[in-house]
């Protein structure tokens, strides 16, 4: 691909970018409730203190003049200060962003490494019985909602079995010195197999529950595409030509039967993102999508803006990773 | 032969130094994180139940929640605006350094400063009501100047912790947020954001309020607060033993705590009373043989048993009976179905009213079951349930006053009737949805205001309660418990009606 359509794929960035701020930030001003007075709750605050705390809070300015200053300033990476924190937004995100970062690429990994080979599996002896089972799990996968499977593996998993822990990222007496705040790679920075032992335990869970959904999804398309795929002409000449099985499936039709797993797995990030602040908030896992659900309830408008901005960002950067995968998966599709 | 015993031998003696070694470790499953590390910077109850086992106030509470002073001798009034507090002396900071009276004075100068905090203003200066300034008056004492006489000052003061001056020019307000030097049993040892804060015992810990029993040093090693905001993963990490205490246990889950047997479920009266508000100013809520009436209607115990596991206590009026000045000769409403359809035909509605009770989505269960019973007396309720903010508005003071009735609630942390009794009952008070007014009953909160008199300013409130339990302008309901599930190993603790942890007396085996 030439850079010049790279950088115009990029550029289409700034549009989107500016109509999720507007929207956003529209969104959380129409809400009701107002964040002075949910902070101050009604422990002994009088009028006054609500509007010197509006004022601290920068809430008595008009809502025109707070979105000039909300987006000039997000242009160059001010998000503001967290109403609640009292610390800038982007500090706040910023402990909270590799657990979340963590977590979702473990549960895609999840996803793609049981959906693909299954979804094979099932296209190719279709009918039998691991195609059975699989369109069975599948269907469970997707209507099993996220928050009550999260909590039917931690009672069987962690409460009765306990092989595993309930809750956090990693314990006190693993935890390696702080590099990168990416417990995996600290870990193996580090050298202690104890510490990526204790994360990895601890991510399990959480990772299988935000993935199943996913490969659920990713299972059945991989499944369709690859049935599509066996059918065409190329396969049938390949087969003809007296090319092995396993050479036919795995360079002439997987290649292609991938295409549309890629599209539904870049899409599917979007669910990933949301289905993190299920998964963080069942889990106790540290991370930003707990940081938003919380950040929500009581209004606190910058980070809720900040965190939906990056939420967009990596939603877009996602597409179009998967636009550029295409090209190498089918050199006929140009950018 | 030989060699195998002796390998046995080295192992026993590894595994007995092992478990010399290790730590008593107290882990605790908290619903939040706190907002910050920064006593002054923040409002969030959790917080403050975080930041005091690290930190210490003027003052605190004991066991039965009297007010008993914490980091200074006492307090005492000079005139009713004037009160002076004495320091105490031997009191350390984790750093090291001694707490002074000057620390005291920068801490409250620090809160009632606008901008104080690296620009921002501390969301805790309306607690401290009218205090004008602080000042040191010699090494060992401290004087509070206040616009208006406020004699609820020392109660009020249980919400702020004592910040080292230096330490908190050195660390300015974003080190402050993250970094902790308190004069608390325990002292910070890291704070993973969003997962956890591990917390070690303080050596040089001056022993706490001397007033409450055992003074000392804390008896656990190390706390580790593990944040776990879903009630059904705190309870599963109770029972699988990962933890020691969570807060918030749901009521739904008190079976399960109980049947396990190694968990408890411990439980304290809160500081909330629950109310539903009775729209006083128009029909038919304005006649008090109506309101009676809705009072006798309710069988508040069998909503408790039903719906709270009978895990609160019934009010008769606006106080938990653990405030000051509690009133506890006020007249029951007993369940009475007979005597309030009595009441509501010599009000002139024989045939029964139709009214509709406003609820936010926390409350629908309990206002469909308070509408049940209510109607069963011929107080035909409708629910209406609405967004909290919504309903607040509708039924704010300064609203068209169109509702009948709102079930509603309203805290009380200080456990002084001040903080409860002139928001929600005097006259245009910001939280009267009840919209009610009664001169004589102003005129009383007024002198309580005023009265730095203890036992006085406990007569005029006693005699304010006696007047709205007659005048009926709520139905009143009742104070919820605070639950705590615990594991069987923990001892020496017991949860606190201020949310406070007090981790101090906890020991674990």
């Amino acid at each position: 691909m030439k850079p010049i359509l790279l950088l115009q794929r990029l550029l289409h960035l700034i549009p989107v970018l500016f109509g999720v701020t507007v929207i956003v930030f529209l969104m959380m001003s129409l809400t009701p409730g107002d964040p002075a007075e949910i902070m101050l709750a009604n422990q002994n605050a009088s009028p006054e203190a609500v509007v010197s705390l509006r004022h601290d809070m920068g809430l008595d300015r008009t809502l025109s003049a707070r979105f000039v200053s909300f987006a000039t300033n997000a242009m160059v990476g001010d998000f503001g200060v967290s109403l609640f924190h009292r610390r800038p937004v982007a500090a706040v995100i910023a402990e909270r962003l590799p657990a979340t970062i963590e977590l979702s690429i473990a549960a895609l990994l999840l996803a793609l490494l049981v959906a693909i080979p299954l979804g094979v599996v099932a296209a190719v002896h279709r009918g039998g019985v691991v195609d059975r089972l699989a369109t069975v799990g599948a269907l469970f996968g997707v209507s099993l909602p996220g928050f009550w499977f999260g909590i039917l593996l931690l009672i069987g998993f962690a409460v009765q079995l306990r092989w595993l822990p309930v809750s956090g990222a990693i314990d006190f007496a693993s935890q390696p010195p702080h590099v990168t705040g990416f417990l995996i790679i600290d870990s193996v920075i580090s050298l202690r197999l104890d510490s990526l032992a204790n994360t990895l335990a601890h991510l399990l869970l959480p990772a299988v529950t935000l993935g199943l959904p996913m490969a659920a999804i990713l299972m059945r398309v991989t499944r369709a595409s690859m049935l599509d795929v066996l059918r065409q002409d190329y396969i049938v000449f390949a087969e003809a030509k007296g090319l092995t099985r396993r050479r036919i499936l795995a360079l002439h039709a997987l290649k292609n039967a991938l295409l549309p797993t890629v599209t539904v797995a870049a899409i599917e990030t979007g669910s990933l993102l949301g289905g993190n602040m299920v998964v963080e908030t069942v889990f106790g896992w540290p991370g930003l999508g707990r940081l938003v659900v919380e950040s929500i309830f009581v209004r606190n408008y910058p980070l809720v803006q900040a965190a939906v901005l990056l939420y967009a960002v990596t939603y877009v950067l996602v597409n179009f990773l998967a636009d550029l995968l295409y090209t190498v998966l089918n050199p006929r599709v140009r950018m | 032969m030989r060699l195998k015993r002796l390998v046995i031998a080295a192992f026993a003696a590894a595994g007995l130094q092992l478990a010399e070694a290790q730590p008593a470790e107290l882990r605790i499953g908290f619903t939040l994180d706190p907002l910050t590390l920064d006593p002054a910077n923040h409002r969030s109850r959790e917080t403050e139940s975080v930041l005091r086992t690290m930190y210490n106030g003027l003052v605190a509470h004991d066991p039965a929640m009297k007010l008993v002073p914490e980091v200074i001798e006492g307090w005492s009034w000079i005139d009713p605006q004037t009160m002076d507090v004495k320091v105490r002396q031997g009191v350390t900071f984790h750093s090291g350094e001694p707490m002074t009276a000057d620390d005291v004075v920068y801490t409250f100068t620090r809160i009632l400063t606008d901008g104080a905090i690296g620009g921002q203003t501390s969301p805790r200066k309306s607690l401290l009501g009218p205090t004008k300034s602080v000042l040191r008056v010699d090494a060992a004492t401290v004087r509070f100047l206040l616009s208006d006489p406020w004699p609820v000052l020392p109660a009020m003061l249980t919400f702020q912790e004592v910040v080292s001056k230096s330490f908190a020019e050195k660390a300015g307000a974003a080190g402050m947020a993250t970094q902790e030097n308190g004069t608390g049993p325990f002292k910070l040892v890291q704070w993973r954001r969003g997962d956890s804060l591990v917390l070690e015992r303080f050596p040089a810990y001056f022993g706490g309020a001397p007033a409450i029993a055992e003074a000392g040093k804390a008896c656990i090693d190390r706390v580790v607060i593990k944040i776990i905001p879903e009630n059904a993963s705190r309870v599963a990490a109770l029972l699988a033993g990962d933890v020691d205490i969570v807060n918030e246990l749901p009521a739904h889950d008190i079976r399960s705590v109980e049947a396990n047997r190694n968990t408890k479920v411990m439980a304290v009266n809160g500081t909330r009373t629950f109310f539903v508000a009775l729209n006083n100013t128009r029909k038919p809520f304005d006649d008090v043989r109506v309101r009676r009436a809705a009072n006798h209607a309710l069988n508040r115990q069998l909503i408790i048993d039903k719906l709270l596991n009978g895990r609160a206590e019934r009010l008769n009026g606006v106080m938990s009976p653990a405030a000051f000045g509690f009133n506890p000769s006020l007249t029951e409403y007993t369940y009475d179905v007979k005597t309030a359809k009595a009441l509501l035909t010599e009000a002139g509605y024989a045939n029964g009213i139709d009214v509709t009770l406003d609820a936010d989505g926390p409350q629908k269960e309990t206002a469909e079951a308070i509408a049940a019973l209510l109607t069963q007396a011929g107080i035909r309720t409708k629910v209406a349930v609405g967004e909290g903010s919504q309903v607040r508005a509708k039924w704010a003071p300064t609203s068209k006053r169109e509702g009948d009735m709102w079930i509603t609630s309203w805290g009380n942390g200080s456990l002084d009737p001040t903080d409860i009794f002139e928001p929600t009952l005097q006259t245009d008070g910001r939280g009267n949805s009840a919209f009610y007014s009664n001169t004589e009953l102003d005129g009383l909160l007024a002198a309580g205001r005023r009265e730095t008199d203890t036992a006085k300013r406990a007569a005029l409130y006693q005699q304010a309660q006696a007047i709205v339990n007659r005048d009926a302008p709520w139905i009143f309901l009742w104070l919820p418990q605070d639950l705590y599930g615990v594991s069987a190993r923990l001892t020496g603790w017991a949860p606190a009606a201020s949310g406070w942890l007090n981790l101090r007396d906890a020991c674990v085996q």
